[in-house]
């Protein structure tokens, strides 16, 4: 009798369809248990541009008169003396003579136009425009003989020569508001790891959701000194955009060489502030 | 030696039901999350599963929600053992370009389960040709350029340079 089926052939053929099942049946289980049976989407925020941007109603793009302020040249340096310095990696605060008054003043802090920048052990820097000047301590008996300006800010003092990339462009305090060179601006959206040498921010999540961005530090002398923000201050808003995720600051980021004008809004303390800057 | 020969039937056959049956977009949709939860995410616009392997078409990577990079195919082959992954026409986002590379034509990612700590890495572009390695227990990253262009100089401040050549390092 001759067989239909060569029953060894379909044994092997049963027992690896058999196999095929069970491999299947073990994906399927590893699927039901671990697996997501849904991708994640990136949901592209919606509105990334600024809320606003200022804009100059000057006719035909004149530059915006650069306000050296002539104003502010009322005083001297020496009309300044330096009684005590408190210096600490984080904090510096000095009290100064000024117009036979004391005063204690932080860094940043400005006396008779001229802005605190640092201090060391026996010495203040004060900066104006774009000069730099030192202070002596009253005690140190140098004092009349010490104060002096010095032309480039990386001379300075031990503090501020850690300066390594000296960058074109200032900022200019107008009062109410900062002017800022473009080419300071430029060179800053040109290069990135520049911005972290000067500056230290970090997020601020508040259950998990990004609140805002601080500031951890800025390095004396540096631009970023000059703008007005200060170790602590919390990033809210530029040109009424929140800042509340990685993409919307770096969306500001990189359009920040097509403003001309900037307000930022940050948090100091309590106190919500807000910072004009103009770009010109 | 027929049980030898039917072990070795069964082992293959095992072996190919398991690469022809792995639910492949479901393992990248889990990988994908598990990157998500590092604020990496992927966002192709369509997937292609293959008998043995997964095709993304035009993903585009966003870290920490910014826009990276943008790359024409990925290409996901696995045996299991070894596993390749095909990156075709990366283009960086453009604020990165003094980072990286802004364009790489094709970079290929291989894993093998022999050398389970060891990833190396090639890639081609206008820079020229990289070569480089990931030790996953040291959890370092080295890049080798071979060839030195005009490319490099936009990120040859984030490079260092030994007898070989200038290289890119760091840890992760």
């Amino acid at each position: 009798m001759k067989h239909l089926f060569r029953s060894k052939l379909f044994k092997n053929f049963f027992s690896i369809l058999i196999l095929l099942v069970l491999v299947k049946f073990l994906w399927f289980v590893v699927e039901m248990i671990w697996l997501s049976p849904t991708g994640i989407g990136h949901a592209e925020e919606v509105g990334n541009k600024s809320l606003y941007y200022r804009v100059k109603l000057t006719p035909n793009e004149a530059p915006a008169p650069v306000k050296k302020q002539p104003t502010k040249i009322a005083g001297s340096i020496k009309d300044i003396r330096l009684l005590a310095i408190y210096n600490s990696e984080d904090t510096t605060v000095i009290t100064v003579e000024y117009k036979q008054k004391s005063k204690v003043l932080a860094r940043g802090d400005e006396i008779n136009g001229f802005i605190l920048e640092g201090a060391g052990n026996n010495f203040a820097t004060f900066s104006k425009d774009t000069k730099t000047y030192r202070i002596d301590l009253i005690k140190s008996k140098r004092s009349s003989s010490s104060r002096s300006s010095i032309k480039s800010t990386s001379k300075v003092s031990p503090l501020s020569s850690k300066k390594s990339i000296k960058v074109k462009g200032e900022v200019t305090d107008a009062g109410d508001h900062k002017i800022v060179d473009r080419s300071l601006l430029d060179h800053y959206a040109n290069n990135m790891d520049d911005i972290y040498k000067n500056i230290g921010i970090k997020e601020i999540k508040e259950s998990g959701k990004i609140k805002g961005f601080s500031i951890t530090f800025v390095r004396r002398g540096s631009p970023f000194a000059k703008l007005g923000i200060k170790r602590g201050d919390m990033i809210k808003s530029i040109n009424g955009k929140e800042i509340n995720s990685y993409n919307a600051a770096f969306e500001t980021y990189k359009n920040i060489q097509n403003i001309e004008n900037l307000t930022m809004v940050i948090q100091r303390g309590k106190e919500e502030m807000e910072l004009e800057y103009e770009i010109n | 030696m027929q049980m030898v020969k039917n072990i070795f039937i069964t082992f293959i056959v095992f072996w190919f039901a398991l690469l022809l049956f792995m639910p492949k977009q479901e393992l990248y949709f889990t990988l994908e999350k598990e990157l998500a939860k590092q604020d990496i995410e992927i966002n192709e616009q369509s997937i292609n599963e293959g008998l043995f392997s997964l095709n993304l078409i035009q993903p585009v990577i966003y870290v920490k929600g910014i826009k990276i990079a943008t790359i024409e195919k990925i290409n996901i082959f696995t045996l299991i053992l070894n596993t390749n992954i095909n990156v075709k026409s990366l283009i960086l986002d453009d604020s990165l370009k003094s980072f990286a590379p802004e364009k790489i034509d094709v970079a290929n990612i291989s894993y093998s389960l022999f050398s389970p700590f060891k990833v190396n890495i090639e890639a081609k572009g206008s820079f020229g040709f990289i070569e480089g390695r990931a030790n996953l227990n040291e959890r370092s990253l080295r890049l080798d350029f071979n060839e030195t262009t005009k490319e490099l100089d936009s990120i040859r401040s984030n490079l260092q340079k030994d007898e070989k050549g200038w290289y890119y390092e760091t840890s992760f």
